[in-house]
């Protein structure tokens, strides 16, 4: 469960989100739509805890969360790592650890389930858009998350990635995982329980929106 | 060569300091702050400076200016994270002022030595101080590879992992500085700050995986470091410039190869993609 009871943030010189109130029961696919700089990803760091709010608090419950966040793929290019190895990365935490059988297990199957297993042993700068955003959703699975929290993860995905992500987080939701995902495509969302627009720093039910004729949203 | 103590003293330290440098250096690299390098050689000067005027411990002072340095980096990162390279310039400007500044009471000769280090002349002192150094950023860099590797492919999801982010960066940066201002006094400024960065300069450049990066960017500044040193002995130049012109040469001959290579490959492929379409 996460609420954000009358939730503000605020940087020195713009108010991002104002008095938003919001709760995601477990196991709910909650989708957020809304133009960029709309404060989303504001959103989505609050209800991480990755920022505090400067007005009002933001409740969860402890559980297992996995973020994809909104990065371009300029920001890997850079970075030495394979396929594999940025996979394995989701099964680390504070503990320490080290290689294991059971781990190579599990990063192997989650390299297959994903189509990633010819990739493997590539450097991530040789992937396509696509094929490094699917990598990033592989890292996030492969712990067994109870909540997926998603940023635009669809950023520079081909066709094949896309489907291959909305089918991933479609048969999540049907496992009981719960989804937090901000996307540009409301097609992605015909699963969620629930939709929400932020625009201008301000939470709007999908339902409301319609009403008001602000959006014209084709599920 | 091999039958001088002080020869085979200083080959072990630069050996050490050829294990140590990659390890305190990639993060930075990788944070895209490898100029923060510069940033602590500097001030390590202006300690240096500050101890020949107050007649105090040099290695001391410098490891104090450093660390004073790293929180000021720290702070400034923290407040305008979006100028963190800014903050890198303020205290390099700030260290090299007060070097200069400083330098004036000082005997010019022995700040001078500082610039390219006195590696023939190690204490026991700093002998072990760079054992201990390299050790510690040994296990720390064995025991929390994971950890590491996460934070610095993505520092807000590492977050959300629950890995202590903050923690490994300022390990890592406590790292870099004690580092530089060990190596300021031992092997030089100028060779410390720039052999932080030139071993994963070069080791990216195969574009492989973080493991092999780290492994191949130890050999070649461990390769650097003794090959420069004894090239010194032998030449009778400074060792801590015969390091770093030796580490920019071969840096510069394999980017050179690589992009012959690199450019005979594509060639060969559509060479080969053109007679493949033919014959169809």
């Amino acid at each position: 469960m996460i609420e954000f009871d009358h939730v503000s943030f605020s940087f020195p010189d713009k108010n991002v989100l104002e008095d938003i109130s919001f709760r995601m029961e477990d196991g709910e696919f909650v989708g957020i739509l809304g133009p960029n700089g709309g404060g989303k990803s504001t959103f989505l760091r609050l209800a991480l805890g990755l920022l505090k709010p400067s007005k009002g608090k933001v409740i969860w419950k402890e559980r297992k969360i996995s973020y994809i966040a909104q990065t371009t793929s300029m920001a890997d290019a850079s970075f030495p790592a394979t396929v594999e190895e940025i996979v394995s990365l989701g099964l680390v935490d504070s503990h320490l650890s080290f290689p294991s059988k059971e781990k190579k297990a599990k990063v192997k199957e989650m390299l297959e389930r994903l189509n990633l297993t010819s990739l493997r042993g590539k450097n991530i700068q040789e992937l396509s858009g696509g094929q490094q955003q699917r990598v990033k959703v592989a890292k996030a699975l492969i712990g067994s998350p109870s909540l997926l929290v998603l940023d635009e993860p669809d950023a520079g995905m081909d066709e094949e990635s896309h489907e291959c992500l909305v089918t991933q987080i479609n048969s999540l939701k049907d496992n009981g995982v719960g989804i937090l995902f901000v996307s540009h495509h409301p097609e992605d969302l015909k699963k969620a329980d629930h939709i929400y627009f932020i625009e201008d720093g301000k939470i709007l039910t999908y339902e409301k929106e319609i009403s008001r004729g602000h959006h014209h949203v084709e599920l | 060569m091999w039958n001088s103590e002080f020869m085979i003293v200083a080959l072990i330290v630069s050996l050490l300091f050829g294990l140590l440098m990659p390890l305190a250096g990639g993060p930075a690299v990788y944070k895209r702050l490898s100029s923060s390098g510069d940033a602590l050689s500097h001030s390590a000067l202006a300690g240096v400076a500050i101890g020949l005027a107050a007649g105090l411990n040099t290695l001391w002072t410098s490891l104090a200016a450093c660390f004073v340095s790293l929180l000021l980096l720290e702070l400034i990162r923290s407040r305008f994270s979006k100028y963190a390279e800014v903050g890198v310039s303020v205290v390099f400007a700030l260290a090299v002022g007060l070097a200069g500044i400083l330098s004036s009471y000082t005997n010019a000769s022995s700040f001078d030595s500082y610039l390219f280090g006195s590696v023939l002349l190690v204490s026991k002192e700093e002998l072990y101080l760079t054992i201990v150094l390299t050790v510690v950023a040994l296990l720390f860099t064995i025991f929390f590879t994971p950890q590491i590797f996460a934070s610095l492919y993505s520092p807000s999801e590492s977050r959300v992992a629950k890995i202590p982010t903050r923690i490994l960066n300022f390990v890592e940066d406590l790292l870099l500085a004690l580092t530089i201002a060990l190596g300021s006094k031992i092997v030089g400024s100028l060779v410390v700050s720039s052999m932080v960065v030139l071993p994963t300069a070069m080791a990216l450049q195969l574009k492989k995986g973080y493991k092999v990066t780290l492994v191949v960017s130890e050999i070649f500044s461990v390769l650097m470091m003794g090959s420069g040193l004894i090239l010194s002995y032998y030449a009778d130049w400074k060792p801590g410039a015969t390091i770093v012109t030796l580490a920019v040469i071969v840096l510069l001959l394999f980017v050179g190869g690589r992009a012959i290579y690199e450019r005979i490959v594509m060639k060969q492929r559509s060479k080969k993609e053109e007679t493949a379409s033919l014959e169809k």
